[in-house]
């Protein structure tokens, strides 16, 4: 951990930063000829819309990726490079034995309500992601001991250091909300964030107004509508009418009809979904690990990289934005040939197995599978369900033996330490080396274990990682200030502007 | 006549309760939860059961519909469990994009298939006539979707006169683009089902040149076309209404997948989402409406049937 003291005009700074750097660490930005327009009216396609605005309890990255940021704001935040910056704190520190934390809340900050942020709001709302079972990321808070206030100052006692913590605060768990607010936070929202939400039409868009009592640099755009189309090809009919100025999640592969006509540019930016080939161990096949080795090499990485049109290879649990990551390609490469032999030593031949996959993730990936599969004699059933199917065979019953799922979130190694997660992984060293790494009071001491446990995970075989997506956009060329990384994870819209003409 | 209509009616309504007993129980045989979709993939079954209780999915079935079916019988349709918000004002809202996109719909139907259905028959045996029907028998096996992506692909891509998908915000308060927003889709409904209609027209205007009265009325000095026209005509028209409400159903259905390809904020891509989200008390209050909707329609038509076509009352 940082020994981090910033004085007040560096604070400053850093905000205005925090702001500027919403749009950096993207790819090569069309640029926008003409002056922003302040009164502009932005239009974005998203995928995956939310099945209700509860942020406290309603999982689901489709909530983080709009409300965190844009309407809802937490002590700290994040940069697309993945940095923690300050954010309703002006500043903060950590003691050098990670036990204590000092954060200095701003002045002048009002809910949209108008009621002005407090201390006291800061440590209601802490300790609530705390304390109630049902809040999403609860646990995240488990190794602190008590959220105090005095004046402006909040500090947050440790029981034990948690390497993760600025990072937790800067997601859900560290959300202030207005304590003891009232509002229906299904369909409401009452943040501090630079826009407020306006409108949502279920099934249909969610509309932001720019807040204009926001205490920091105003957005750019007036308005932000998110258009929630999932069908990729209506989304791309819906910009060559005019209808949606950027596209996110979008199909590299349609590039050419995107750019045929000069108005948008295809954009890609790095991201932590990670297309996660699970293998049940108690299969009596996969539990023996030549037979996942097999697998794992059967599987022609870079082909699927190709069919995406995006994205890049990767051989172990943890992606190059994130902490930890190196890289494993030598753990599994491809080679059939190899894999052949590893299925004849364990007795494997010919052997069936089934895939269970959520519907919605389409045909490419089982295809590949089948086909790369087939080719060293394992006869590959793919099984298509709806995404509740998913949930309950595969995530509660671990009743598969091969799922593929898309694992969007940032910093989820956690789930390879929890033996009753869905992998069905058991390892105690990486339990341990996971818990070092948590223990940790540096950065750099906290990412070197878990390297150390990420080899492990992809020695072991546990899983095959298939590939790590990109955030694939399509920007109108009259739009500035995208960000493009990480974009399902999280979408700063508040520096994104139209130019006028 | 009030016999009949009386007897009907019953048979309507025993029709609607069951229909809602079955939509209940069919769909709890659906796996997985919203619960479990409320808490995510990293969740603990302590949070997950802590939610459904708070849902109320932790109580038996039957008292389930019980309660669910009590609310319906005093108009109210009970609250998303996901959303939290009535469902029957979603179902309102949502109907606003869907019943005119229906009608508008059905009048393209009729538009297409009443003229043209007419002279296929008139023709018939002639080169006009003959390549009518090929081509009415071509769109009628043509899906829905494809239909749907041809039309936008012409009208919107290629010539750009109307939008490729979406609804305007303001919904009705700007008729000209709502109506816009709706043109294609119904179009796309219109032709693949007035294609099916026409088709029956044809039929059905053949049948009534067989019939003794156009024999008469021809053999009075009316040209055959006219005496089809000003006498079985009116008589086809029965026929084809009847057709009409059986086809009520064939548009819903296909108004489910047509706001999905144009992303439509109508009942149709609501039901989809819910289903997929087992919201379940939102699903079986919009399935009861839209079965109870077919069965009401069915209902009227066979009313009006009855009270119009003088055979009928004679053959009861």
């Amino acid at each position: 951990m940082l020994r981090r003291s910033l004085a007040a005009a560096v604070a400053l700074v850093a905000a205005s930063t925090l702001v500027l750097t919403a749009c950096s660490g993207a790819g090569p930005q069309p640029s926008a000829t003409g002056t922003p327009d302040p009164d502009a009216s932005v239009a974005i396609r998203l995928v995956l819309e939310p099945s209700n605005l509860d942020i406290r309890q309603t999982a689901g990255a489709a909530l983080d990726q709009i409300l965190i940021d844009n309407v809802y704001q937490g002590l700290v935040s994040r940069t697309p490079e993945q940095k923690i910056v300050p954010a309703l704190a002006s500043e903060y520190t950590a003691s050098p034995d990670g036990l204590t934390y000092t954060f200095t809340l701003r002045e002048g900050v009002t809910f949209d309500d108008g009621q002005k942020l407090t201390p006291d709001d800061v440590v209601w709302s802490l300790t609530q992601h705390k304390t109630q079972a049902t809040w999403t990321d609860s646990d995240r808070l488990s190794r602190v001991k008590s959220i105090t206030a005095d004046g402006q100052k909040i500090t947050i006692a440790m029981a034990q250091p948690d390497s993760q913590l600025l990072w937790n605060l800067s997601g859900r768990a560290g959300i202030i909300l207005k304590k003891g607010d009232k509002v229906d936070y299904k369909t409401q929202a009452n943040g501090t964030g630079p826009f407020t939400l306006s409108n949502w039409k279920q099934g249909d868009s969610i509309t932001f107004e720019r807040n204009a009592k926001y205490w920091g640099e105003p957005a750019k755009a007036k308005e932000i509508v998110f258009d929630y189309i999932p069908d990729n090809q209506a989304a791309l009919n819906a910009a060559q009418a005019g209808e949606v100025d950027v596209l996110t999640g979008f199909d590299a592969n349609l590039k050419k009809q995107l750019e045929q006509n000069g108005d948008f540019r295809l954009v890609l930016g790095k991201s932590t979904d990670k297309g996660t080939l699970a293998m049940n161990s108690h299969n009596q096949w996969l539990k023996d690990k030549r037979v996942r080795q097999a697998i794992r090499q059967a599987i022609d990485h870079k082909a699927v990289i190709e069919a995406l049109g995006s994205g890049q290879t990767m051989f172990g649990p943890i992606p190059e934005l994130d902490p930890g990551y190196e890289d494993l390609s030598s753990v599994a490469p491809y080679d059939p040939a190899a894999s052949k032999k590893l299925l004849a030593e364990a007795g494997a031949k010919d052997i069936t197995l089934t895939l269970t996959i959520y519907n919605g993730y389409g045909t490419t990936i089982p295809q590949i599978l089948v086909s790369d599969l087939n080719a060293v004699g394992i006869t590959l059933k793919v099984n298509a369900v709806e995404f509740p199917t998913w949930l309950n065979d595969v995530y509660v019953n671990k009743d598969y033996e091969l799922s593929f799922v898309l694992h969007t979130e940032a910093r989820d190694f956690e789930n390879w330490a929890n033996p009753d997660y869905y992998f069905t992984y058991d390892n105690p060293k990486v339990q341990q080396l996971y818990q070092e790494s948590l223990g940790a009071t540096t950065d750099e001491a906290a990412a070197g274990y878990l390297r150390q446990a990420a080899r492990i995970v992809s020695e072991d075989m546990a899983a095959d990682w298939v590939y790590n997506g990109a955030s694939v956009l399509g920007v109108a060329t009259d739009i500035t200030g995208v960000p493009s990384v990480n974009v399902n994870e999280r979408l700063n819209v508040a520096e994104i502007a139209k130019s006028k003409g | 006549m009030t016999r009949y209509a009386l007897t009907r009616l019953a048979l309507l309504l025993v029709g609607l309760f069951v229909a809602s007993a079955l939509i209940f129980f069919t769909l709890r045989v659906l796996p997985g939860d919203v619960a479990q979709l409320i808490a995510g993939t990293n969740s603990t079954p302590a949070q997950v059961e802590a939610i459904r209780a708070d849902l109320g999915l932790d109580t038996p079935l039957t008292s389930q519909y019980l309660s669910w079916i009590g609310g319906v019988l005093h108009g109210d349709f009970g609250r998303s469990l996901l959303t939290g918000s009535p469902v029957w004002d979603q179902l309102v809202q949502k109907a606003q994009v869907t019943v005119p996109l229906g009608l508008l719909a059905m009048s393209i139907a009729l538009v297409i298939a009443v003229p043209l259905g007419v002279l296929s028959a008139i023709l018939r045996g002639r080169a006009g006539g003959t390549s009518l029907n090929v081509a009415s028998q071509a769109i009628a096996a043509v899906p829905v979707v494809w239909a749907g992506m041809m039309l936008v692909v012409v009208f919107a891509v290629w010539l750009g006169w109307l939008p490729a998908q979406g609804f305007p915000r303001a919904g009705w308060q700007q008729p000209g683009l709502a109506l816009r927003a709706l043109l294609l889709p119904a179009l796309t409904i219109g032709l693949v089902e007035g294609a099916m209609l026409l088709r029956f027209v044809r039929s059905a205007t053949l049948q009534a040149v067989g019939q003794d009265f156009v024999r008469t009325a021809a053999a009075k000095g009316l040209t055959r076309n006219q005496a089809l026209i000003r006498h079985g005509l009116p008589n086809m028209a029965l026929s084809v209404i009847t057709v009409l409400g059986l086809q009520v159903a064939g548009i819903i259905v296909g108004s489910v997948v047509i706001e999905q390809l144009f992303s439509l904020p109508g009942i149709g891509r609501m039901l989809v989402a819910d289903v997929g989200n087992r919201d379940l008390i939102k699903v079986q209050g919009e399935l009861l409406v839209l079965t109870g909707f077919v069965l009401i329609v069915g209902f009227v038509v066979d009313l009006v049937h009855r009270a119009i076509d003088p055979r009928q009352r004679e053959a009861a």
